[in-house]
């Protein structure tokens, strides 16, 4: 408990995210409040730029602040790589969980309980992709490259098959062939769930996704807990 | 005699180039190692590797008996690599607090505006306000320190060390060194000596004027560390 006190406490004060974003995060509350004020209704709406930005704040990168020496204190402190791991990344989303925990609550106040959408299971499917697969794929990559990388995949899909590929909610049986194209249109577009209550196909479709964001979460922090991490300047 | 750090046969690589190989020595709790050599020669590499941070390609270390990874839990260790190091964005206290939690410094200004001095000795005043300290890896710890704030480090180095941590550290700054380490580490490119104080000197204690005449002989000529020492 000691050891999770102490890194909490150390990515507080090296925090992954640059405190511009985490103001940026701010920004965009305030906004998507401000919406939602007017018209309680565009609550799915205004948290989309919420989740497109925290897909770059997950994707904060590990091993080039390990690699400058950055996080010395803590290997050097005995605490578990893995929990190391962990708990640096609860920090680099912890900003766009927060965001989407008003916005969401403040929906809910808004509409007097009448429409949850921020709470419906395909915005919770989106935040969780979007949390944690920039992370565990920007672990060994330089800051924002997850977020980068899975916006050019959007651009070029959306350029290349349509908007029909933002839309993918319309799998209607759980039929292998009638599931691929939703499942692949989440994976590329998650934030197209938000506000969706999923119904069982749709559930099935977003499971690959959430399996791969899992595994490679998985992956990732086996990295950082085999990985050796020599000083950048040492080489 | 309690073995503190044990180094076997090590060999380090970065892909294929070969950092150093075959390096071996024996630490104690209350000793002091001081590791010497040319830029580039493994100094940083060494440390880290003693740090648990980076694997071996063959050899091995331990510390009291067990592999870094394993040790550093139940070890105190401090180790610091430079102000190079340090997260400029942070304010100088809040690093500060990150060591015993005890306040290091009052200063808020973030450690980028700090001079390179201040910085060095905030991060070393964090890493040895550890406790308990039963090792201590210092990369370089006298650089960019002003007299006063040098003559504080090597003083509570020798304290530290009295009171039973081993310590290793590397420097250029060989009258630093000099006296206050019990093995000398002589890293060269292809080869790696240890001499401890009585196969320097037979009387008396090692110099820096020792230590480099030491190494100019390992190294079959006059070479730059005489400089600065």
């Amino acid at each position: 408990m000691r050891d999770l006190w102490y890194l909490v406490r150390f990515f507080h004060v090296v925090p992954p995210v640059p405190s511009m974003m985490v103001g940026t995060f701010v920004t965009l509350t305030i906004a998507a409040a401000l919406a939602m004020v007017s018209d309680p209704h565009r609550a799915s709406g205004a948290l989309i730029p919420v989740l497109v930005l925290q897909s770059f704040a997950a994707s904060s990168g590990f091993s080039l602040p390990a690699r400058r020496g950055h996080y010395d204190l803590l290997f050097t402190r005995g605490s578990s790589r893995t929990l190391i791991a962990l708990v640096h990344w609860m920090a680099s989303i912890v900003s766009g969980l927060a965001s989407w925990l008003v916005l969401a609550v403040l929906e809910v106040v808004m509409t007097a309980g009448a429409s949850r959408s921020l709470f419906a299971s395909g915005t919770c499917a989106a935040l969780f992709v979007v949390s944690t697969l920039p992370w565990a794929v920007t672990v060994a990559l330089p800051r924002f490259s997850g977020g980068i990388g899975w916006l050019l995949v959007a651009l070029t899909a959306v350029t290349t098959f349509s908007t029909g590929v933002m839309e993918p909610w319309t799998a209607t049986s759980t039929r292998i062939e009638e599931l691929a194209w939703p499942a692949w249109s989440f994976f590329i577009y998650p934030v197209g769930a938000v506000g969706q209550h999923l119904a069982r196909p749709q559930m099935v479709a977003v499971i690959p996704a959430l399996t791969l964001a899992v595994c490679t979460m998985v992956v990732a922090c086996r990295w950082v807990a085999h990985r050796d991490i020599p000083l950048e300047a040492a080489q | 005699m309690t073995l503190a750090v044990s180094v076997r046969s090590l060999a380090m690589h970065y892909g294929r180039r070969l950092v150093f190989q075959d390096v071996s020595f024996d630490l104690a709790a209350g000793q002091a190692a001081g590791v010497v050599g040319p830029n580039g020669s493994g100094k940083t590499t060494l440390l880290r590797a003693i740090a648990g941070c980076l694997t071996p390609r063959a050899g091995e270390i331990r510390i009291n008996g067990l592999t870094p990874r394993d040790a550093i839990g139940r070890t105190g260790v401090g180790y610091f690599a430079g102000e190079a190091t340090l997260p400029g964005g942070v304010r100088a206290a809040h690093w500060g607090g990150l060591g015993a939690g005890d306040d290091v410094t009052r200063e808020s200004r973030r450690l980028r505006t700090l001079s390179r001095g201040t910085r060095q000795l905030l991060g070393l005043r964090t890493v040895l306000g550890r406790h308990p300290l039963g090792l201590i890896l210092l990369d370089e710890p006298w650089e960019g320190l002003d007299p006063d704030a040098g003559r504080w480090l090597s003083t509570m180095l020798e304290t530290k060390r009295d009171r039973g941590a081993a310590v290793v550290l590397s420097s250029h700054r060989l009258h630093d060194l000099a006296g206050l380490c019990d093995v000398y580490v002589f890293l060269l490119p292809h080869q790696a000596v240890v001499l401890r104080v009585h196969e320097i000197v037979s009387v008396g204690a090692v110099t820096a004027e020792h230590l480099a005449s030491v190494f100019d002989r390992l190294r079959g000529g006059t070479m730059s560390l005489r400089a600065t020492s």
